[in-house]
């Protein structure tokens, strides 16, 4: 008897379904990204806008790295529908604040998927996640690095000014340079 | 005339209102129900029980509208459309969900998944 199922993917339908599922957190994530993009920039702060953008794009890629790899893998890409974008931000480093909490979400996510892959012997999918899980680290890492500018420069005075020319320079490359 | 026994029919599950087999010739999954037959893609009959699964009971029993007393399925590429009541839902998500559990137990097997404890 052939093993149907398995011969059209070698995704079990659950990690399928979370992949799928982590498709449409990246797109959110993109979406945000892009959101918050508009209110710096309709608020004056253009570099952010700029750093914004170019992050929105990234998210993108993630999402068609996931998109591809369970095509390729003859599973069923769901391009993922996006609702609930915000598109009004409390303040400049509220802005900040929330693309850390969105990062962390995403960290726990691939976690979790990861961790369902090593019940699931899944360990093709498990090697796949590992380049997401380093990414998040330097993801985190320069989420962080952004929010701690509002601590470090301030925003009296012409801080935030300060703070918006540097955003676009926090890399975790030159971390300590 | 005989009829052809078609040997690469395995029956993969079955209950008294229905059957779920698979052709090793064909590479499809047939579903017996209610004296219809209907034959599936893999994908397609994955999708097909997600959406049998999906059908909100609770809803069919509580909605008084009389719509909701039936619910609506037309497989991706098949020529049939299931008009399910309530009971017809419950046997098929019996039929379709055996059908399942036996396919992944046969996975399991086959790749030496199950460890005893
Ligand atoms: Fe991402
Ligand atoms: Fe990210």
């Amino acid at each position: 008897m052939k093993d149907l199922l398995r011969l059209r993917t070698s995704l079990t339908e659950e990690i399928e379904a979370l992949l799928n599922e982590q498709i449409k957190v990246e797109a959110y994530s993109s979406s945000i990204y892009l959101a918050m993009s508009s209110w710096c920039d309709r608020n004056g702060y253009d570099n952010s806008a700029g750093y914004l953008e170019k992050q929105s794009g990234e998210e993108r890629e993630h999402m068609l790295k996931l998109f591809r790899y369970v095509n390729d893998l003859g599973g069923s890409a769901v391009s993922p529908e996006v609702t609930n974008i915000p598109q009004e931000f409390d303040s400049f480093k509220g802005v900040f604040e929330m693309a850390l909490q969105q990062e962390i979400q995403v960290t726990s996510n691939f976690n979790r998927i990861a961790d369902r892959c090593q019940k699931a012997n899944d360990y093709v999918t498990f090697q796949f996640l590992q380049w997401f899980l380093k990414e998040q680290v330097e993801e985190e890492y320069v989420a962080r690095r952004i929010l701690e500018l509002f601590d470090v420069i301030g925003e009296e005075g012409a801080g935030r000014w300060e703070i918006d020319k540097h955003i676009p320079k926090v890399s975790f490359g030159n971390a300590g340079e | 005339m005989q009829a052809k026994i078609n040997t690469h029919l395995i029956e993969i599950f079955k209950t008294e209102c229905g059957s779920v087999y698979q052709c090793d010739q064909t590479n499809h999954f047939i579903l017996e129900y209610a004296g219809r037959v209907t034959a599936f893609k893999p994908i397609n009959f994955i999708d097909f029980t997600k959406r049998v699964f999906a059908i909100n009971l609770h809803d069919m029993a509580s909605n008084t509208a009389r719509h909701a007393d039936i619910a609506i399925l037309m497989p991706l590429y098949t020529e049939t459309c299931f008009l399910l009541t309530m009971i017809d839902t419950i046997r098929l998500q019996r039929i379709l969900g055996g059908a399942k559990t036996i396919l992944h137990l046969h996975t399991l097997l086959r790749t030496n998944q199950l460890q005893f404890a």
